[in-house]
């Protein structure tokens, strides 16, 4: 077998789960950072607006509803800069396998979505390493709609209320998470994400990502 | 496509100062600010990263010393965002007149001697309204240490010590400085900032921001009762 290049040029291996609110991100993380760390190999988990820096600033804005769009946008490409170089970028030089939940995608599909110009938001993350596998858990909006509302619930900006699409919080939710996930089927050939039914089984789901990256690994990429 | 090269249609007129520390710059807007006030005029002032939102998060982790070049930029361009939006975007709209002590070329001239990209982070503030008049404030590192480090050392960030140019504090404020003052230096053709020289009088230099503002103003339709 052919030895894999990464496409970063770094040692290690970029892997990204994508994909809307609800659509099962977090559960597919653990279980496939469970599967890794099995055959020995070294993992990190870095996930959405977590950077030491700037997380708090985030929340403590919302929660004040302090942000317009701009300041929304400026801010978690603050915190992926923060996380990015302060521990991605250095966990991928020294050969670890790092699991991202979300990615910049995220950035493009939410920025976006509440009217912001695409090509100013490409270019705040033009410097960011291309992953070695991106997986998208797809799922049908009405699917989506009832997940969250039976778990987190409606939020006011992951219903794009600061937006003002509708006054009512359903309709305004429902408006803007199509059209995040509008951005989401735009970006799935642009940059190769590999599309998975996300209302299949977890363990279904589980199979199909670990046979991807075990595809990668058992090139010896990172022997 | 970025505002900052199109003429912006708000009622109002956004003044700027530029310049390394030291330039006199804020003693410049403080002067016009007060004169304004004083013939009645609606004036604004704001001044870089002082936004509610942001700007003690950035302090504090400047204090830290924790910021790469990449997230210095991005804070600072997220306070700026914010004061534009809650503070000059509005106060323009009303027809204030806007003084900033320094606005988005503090932040192409900072951020690119920290090595940051000059088109990316162009980019990034490409939704910045363009001044009605932006002064940039010249001088000579050497002049502006001169007259900030009197009684205390150059700071952290001041000194570019960051990017690791030099252990002493004061030669690593000199050359940090220096790629700052070619920064600007270039921008006053790129943008059009009307350059002073710093070691010119405060009364003189006074004298020719009124003189640019009365011109800008009576274009505006607007005259100052500047005779009480």
């Amino acid at each position: 077998m052919t030895k894999y290049k990464t496409k970063h040029g770094y040692e290690g291996l970029l892997i990204v789960i994508e994909g809307t609110d609800g659509s099962g991100k977090s559960t597919q993380l653990e279980l496939l950072k469970k599967s890794i760390q099995a055959q020995s190999y070294g993992v990190m988990v870095s996930e959405w607006k977590t950077s030491r820096l700037i997380a708090n600033v985030i929340d403590d804005a919302k929660e004040r509803n302090l942000l317009n769009a701009t300041t929304f946008s400026l801010l978690y490409a603050a915190d992926f800069a923060d996380r990015l170089e302060n521990q991605i970028i250095p966990a991928l030089k020294s050969g670890f396998i790092v699991l991202l939940d979300r990615y910049y995608y995220t950035a493009l599909a939410r920025d976006v979505a509440r009217g912001q110009d695409i090509e100013w938001v490409k270019n705040l993350y033009d410097y960011a390493p291309e992953p070695d596998l991106v997986f998208y858990l797809d799922m049908p909006v009405d699917v989506l709609l009832k997940r969250i509302i039976g778990t987190t619930g409606l939020d006011y900006y992951e219903s794009g209320r600061d937006v003002g699409f509708s006054t009512d919080f359903y309709k305004s939710f429902e408006i803007y998470q199509k059209k995040c996930l509008d951005q989401y089927n735009n970006m799935k050939s642009e940059y190769n994400f590999l599309s998975i039914d996300g209302t299949k089984s977890i363990k279904d789901i589980h199979n199909i990502m670990n046979a991807e990256v075990q595809k990668i690994l058992d090139s010896g990429v990172l022997y | 496509m970025s505002r900052l090269n199109e003429t912006h249609n708000y009622k109002g007129t956004l003044v700027c100062v530029e310049g390394i520390d030291g330039s006199g710059k804020s003693t410049q807007l403080a002067l016009l600010r007060d004169w304004l006030k004083s013939i009645g005029q609606d004036v604004i002032y704001t001044e870089w990263n002082s936004s509610e939102l942001i700007s003690q998060t950035t302090k504090l982790a400047k204090k830290k010393n924790m910021l790469s070049p990449r997230t210095f930029s991005l804070l600072h361009a997220v306070d700026f965002a914010d004061r534009l939006k809650q503070v000059i975007a509005p106060a323009l709209k009303a027809g204030f007149i806007v003084l900033a002590d320094r606005y988005a070329y503090t932040a192409f001239a900072r951020d690119v001697a920290r090595g940051v990209d000059p088109n990316w982070v162009r980019e990034v503030y490409s939704f910045a309204i363009k001044p009605d008049i932006a002064i940039y404030f010249d001088i000579a590192p050497i002049d502006a240490m001169d007259r900030i480090c009197s009684n205390r050392a150059p700071k952290f960030y001041e000194a570019g010590m960051d990017l690791k140019l030099s252990n002493d504090p004061y030669e690593s404020y000199i050359i940090f400085q220096g790629r700052v003052t070619k920064e600007y230096q270039k921008m006053v053709k790129e943008f059009g900032l009307t350059k002073l020289d710093a070691k010119d009088s405060i009364h003189s230099k006074q004298v020719a921001i009124r003189k640019m503002l009365k011109e800008v103003l009576e274009e505006k339709g607007v005259t100052l009762n500047d005779k009480i």
